[in-house]
């Protein structure tokens, strides 16, 4: 028996090396510092900050967020202060030893690239993250991430800008994540990063209105209840591509986590949960660890997809 | 620069029923920093259990309504039973955990002890004044209103200070009949109220915020929005500005001068 502080909790991400597998996902941390009362940064194994756009982005009216059952819908629309304000401001702030993952956004190829290039030259940005799941114009609306052939254009341009290792974040509003996940690879992603909020809608029955007052009211589902959905994902995913993957959806617990691990997951991101308890994160590292050492796992990195088949 | 805030599971010390469908909880949190008038809490839906509990989700904006030192000290939150957030919350008995993070938000600027303010509450707005009722030297007229004397908060605790109370109900079970407005009207009409300020339903500061301006006086309110998380990540408390940008009712208020809030686009 081995003791939790003797595991080997490191990992590599698609060329970025981490503490631990734990990160916290783009849209739900902030810039990092808004955490710095509640949890040291340096006991997970990093965050991705808020999408970045070229320019900022002032974000809907509200209502923004509604609870919905083991979850909350949100609309914010990328509301961000813009890739030059977070060079010069938002990474500066942040403390030695935090490794942090840029999220990257635009409404066109080239705005993503544009970001990209921007930080290329910014060595406190260990990766960049490709946000996919905007409504994309030029093909009616529908995400960058929903039609294998645009994403694919998406891929092809931001590898072209991009210096850091460079993961994209799918979108789980597809018929198969398996097709996304393998066009991604072929374009030349170092690694996958799944899934982004869920598509979803709700409607207040006392004003008959949308609860949300974005442009079409939907909004994005995320927490406990689409972690099932995500992790069928994460497992259909990891089993079409070589490239590393970080699990994404509804994870709130170490038990959460390490589901995702055994089934095919380098990493993972934690969300909605660092609303609740914006310690969550480094909890469920620190119980990553004492698992792994409790069922005699030496190295965290040994449960990637340690999932056991049952006997036919 | 404010003091850090704290996350901390807090044994319930105290929960009763406070006044028809409010209720009054006190919470013992070690290692309590100390918070400020018109600052809030992020309180778990009902009590931290062993057993993970996904539904509902999120923790609630609390106000803080007053502190009690000790050691550890007390911290005392009304609030009322309207979904099923706060029925688990008013289910957590005394010995029970339950979930704080805080003292957040801009607290309220106290007022000049030369200055007539007019306080003004509605609801469990009501809630968010006490705490700079009773730290203000100003000479203050308070007003609050419910629809029912039933669902008027902290009426005794207000009574015990050394200020004038007016109550107002809808139903005219306590006090005048009608709105907090009409009280509020007369007493700007007397023309020596520095200030206003106020918390309560969205369109009640709306109505309070335009009268004190009609007589040029300045108002302050605390807005109420839902938020999930209360140190701005989430950014679902947007509030609208005059300038068509958003303020953050976590991090930027709840605490406002109304004229910083473009009224009409808050929901």
């Amino acid at each position: 028996m081995i003791a939790a502080s003797e595991v080997d909790t490191r990992v590599d991400l698609a060329g970025i090396p981490l503490r631990n597998p734990v990160l916290t996902a783009s849209g739900t941390f902030g810039y990092g510092t808004e955490f710095a009362d509640f949890l040291d940064l340096t006991r997970i194994g990093g965050f991705v900050a808020k999408s970045l756009t070229p320019e900022p982005r002032i974000g809907n009216p509200p209502p923004r967020i509604a609870e919905v059952s083991a979850g909350m819908l949100n609309a914010i629309s990328l509301e961000n202060v813009g890739v030059e304000a977070f060079v010069a401001e938002k990474l500066p702030a942040l403390p030695e030893g935090v490794t942090v993952i840029a999220s990257v956004f635009g409404t066109a190829p080239h705005e993503y690239a544009e970001v990209c290039k921007r930080l290329a030259e910014v060595p406190r940005v260990a990766g960049l993250e490709v946000n996919a799941s905007c409504p994309h114009v030029k093909s009616g609306g529908i995400e960058f991430g929903q039609d294998p052939r645009v994403l694919a254009e998406l891929v092809r341009v931001v590898r072209g800008a991009a210096v850091q290792p460079l993961l994209v974040k799918l979108s789980p509003n597809v018929t198969s994540i398996a097709e996304m996940a393998r066009v991604c690879e072929a374009e030349g992603a170092d690694g996958l990063s799944l899934v982004n909020a869920v598509q979803a809608f709700d409607v207040d029955v006392e004003t008959r209105r949308p609860v949300l007052r974005s442009p079409t009211g939907l909004g994005g589902l995320s927490g406990p209840a689409i972690r099932p959905i995500a992790l069928r994902m994460v497992r259909q995913a990891a089993e079409a591509v070589k490239i590393p993957i970080c699990g994404i959806g509804g994870i709130s617990t170490a038990e959460d986590a390490i589901k995702f691990l055994l089934c095919g997951a380098t990493a993972v991101q934690v969300g909605t949960a660092n609303y609740l308890d914006p310690e969550a994160a480094g909890r469920i590292a620190d119980g990553i660890a004492e698992y792994a050492a409790r069922h005699g796992f030496p190295r965290v990195a040994d449960l990637i997809g340690a999932l056991e088949a049952w006997p036919v | 620069m404010r003091g850090a805030a704290l996350r901390a599971d807090a044994e319930v010390v105290l929960q009763e029923r406070e006044s028809g469908p409010n209720r009054r909880l006190r919470l013992r949190v070690e290692g309590w920093p100390g918070g400020a008038p018109g600052q809030f809490v992020m309180l778990s839906p009902g009590p931290v259990q062993d057993v993970r509990q996904d539904d509902p989700l999120l923790p609630r904006p609390m106000a803080i309504f007053r502190e009690l030192p000790g050691s550890p000290p007390e911290v005392e939150i009304l609030f009322k039973v309207e979904g099923r957030g706060t029925a688990l919350l008013a289910g957590a008995l005394p010995g029970q955990r339950v979930r704080v993070l805080g003292p957040l938000g801009r607290p309220f600027d106290l007022p000049q002890p030369s200055d007539h303010v007019v306080v003004v509450g509605g609801g469990t707005g009501v809630a968010s004044l006490f705490g700079l009722v009773r730290a203000s030297r100003a000479r203050q007229s308070v007003v609050l209103g419910a629809r029912s004397a039933d669902d008027l908060m902290a009426r005794a605790d207000f009574e015990a200070c050394p200020v004038d109370v007016v109550f107002t109900t809808e139903d005219g079970s306590l006090g005048e009949r009608g709105l907090v407005t009409a009280p509020l009207e007369r007493l700007l009409a007397a023309g020596d109220v520095a200030r206003v300020v106020c918390c309560g339903p969205t369109p009640m500061m709306r109505a309070c915020a335009e009268r004190a301006a009609r007589h040029g006086v300045p108002c302050t309110v605390s807005l109420e929005n839902h938020m999930a998380c209360g140190f701005g990540v989430c950014l679902g408390c947007a509030a609208p500005t005059p300038s068509g940008r958003y303020a953050l009712v976590c991090r930027d208020g709840p605490v406002f001068d109304a004229a910083e809030i473009a009224w009409e686009g808050l929901p």
